[in-house]
């Protein structure tokens, strides 16, 4: 295939992209920098999206289109499969569940010049900062096999021990 | 030979037409790959009526007219290939690897981050790509 880049520099990258748009650029505006994030990962999963899709017979659901993210779309950016998929058929919502997150496995949160109440809330608000992104990858895949969806995340446990659950919940407009 | 190709967004917007021809017959082939455009909506969307199974990407031969026939191929992410040849017998195997080669270079191309969706394809490198496809594809040599 193509050339190849070590997984940290990718892990590296995300972390500064997050810290950029959140320290730097829209500094006083979390709102908008959670909206650009999102919408970077959106352009992504657009195209990413095309690129797995190739050699495929078209997908006559919402659910099989469900069901490639959990597999295959999963496993090629994260190299597993989404491990819990729960729907709800009737209000239009799946909930991917994800016990392992690839690519938060390493990221610090830095508690450093902040006393401990005001800490708690800044290290969840960045991981939900750091959540965006993959939401925005999942909205964009989604998006271009015609489905358009909300997407939101959860974390817990994140990132303090490896194993962080991870819970995407994506909402339909049917 | 073949004539034109085309690729169409799934608003049925155009993202790429190139014509091969040289001579001054552009606008009817545009206007051929327009009324394809028709053929694959009712495809599409009526797979009781037309023999296609609802899930192959490959359309086959849409409509012949007089002197061209033209064969379609629809992605996952509802972009829609055509490709307008003058040829009479041109085999499916052939087609189908065409096809192939183009959505693999149209990949390409979309996964450029400079390239806008929804808008027209404007790498030389696909041009490039493309024209040395269609160069290529030369049905009965391998017959």
């Amino acid at each position: 295939m193509g050339r190849e880049v070590a997984e940290s520099c990718f892990d590296g990258l995300i972390i500064e992209m997050v810290s950029a748009y959140g320290r730097r650029f829209y500094a006083t505006k979390p709102d908008l920098a959670s909206r650009r994030i999102e919408a970077i990962g959106f352009q992504v999963g657009h195209q990413l999206i095309e690129r797995y899709t190739v050699e495929r017979p078209r997908f006559s659901d919402h659910l099989e289109a469900i069901k490639f993210i959990c597999k295959e779309f999963w496993s090629e950016l994260f190299k597993k499969q989404i491990d819990n998929l729960k729907t709800n058929h009737r209000v239009g919502t799946f909930v991917l569940q994800d016990n392992k997150f690839r690519w938060f496995t390493r990221v610090l949160i830095d508690p450093s010049s902040e006393d401990n109440e005001a800490s708690q809330g800044s290290s969840s608000e960045a991981t939900s900062m750091l959540l965006h992104f993959p939401c925005g990858i999942i909205r964009g895949a989604l998006s271009n096999v015609g489905i358009s969806c909300a997407v939101s995340a959860d974390a817990s446990n994140l990132p303090s021990c490896e194993s962080g659950i991870l819970v995407f919940a994506l909402k339909f407009s049917i | 030979m073949i004539a034109c190709v085309a690729v169409v967004g799934h608003q049925n917007n155009p993202l790429y037409l190139q014509s091969f021809t040289g001579a001054d017959d552009a606008l009817k082939l545009h206007h051929i790959v327009h009324c394809s455009l028709d053929v694959i909506d009712e495809r599409v969307n009526n797979p009781k009526r037309s023999v296609i199974t609802l899930n192959e990407s490959y359309l086959g031969l849409l409509y012949p007219t007089e002197s061209y026939k033209v064969y379609g191929y629809l992605s996952n992410t509802k972009v829609k290939f055509l490709v307008v040849t003058t040829d009479l017998d041109v085999k499916d195997t052939d087609i189908r690897s065409f096809f192939r080669r183009f959505h693999a270079a149209y990949v390409d191309a979309v996964s450029n981050p400079f390239h806008v969706p929804g808008k027209k394809i404007i790498s030389r490198i696909f041009a490039v790509r493309v024209s040395g496809i269609v160069k290529a594809f030369a049905p009965g040599t391998y017959g």
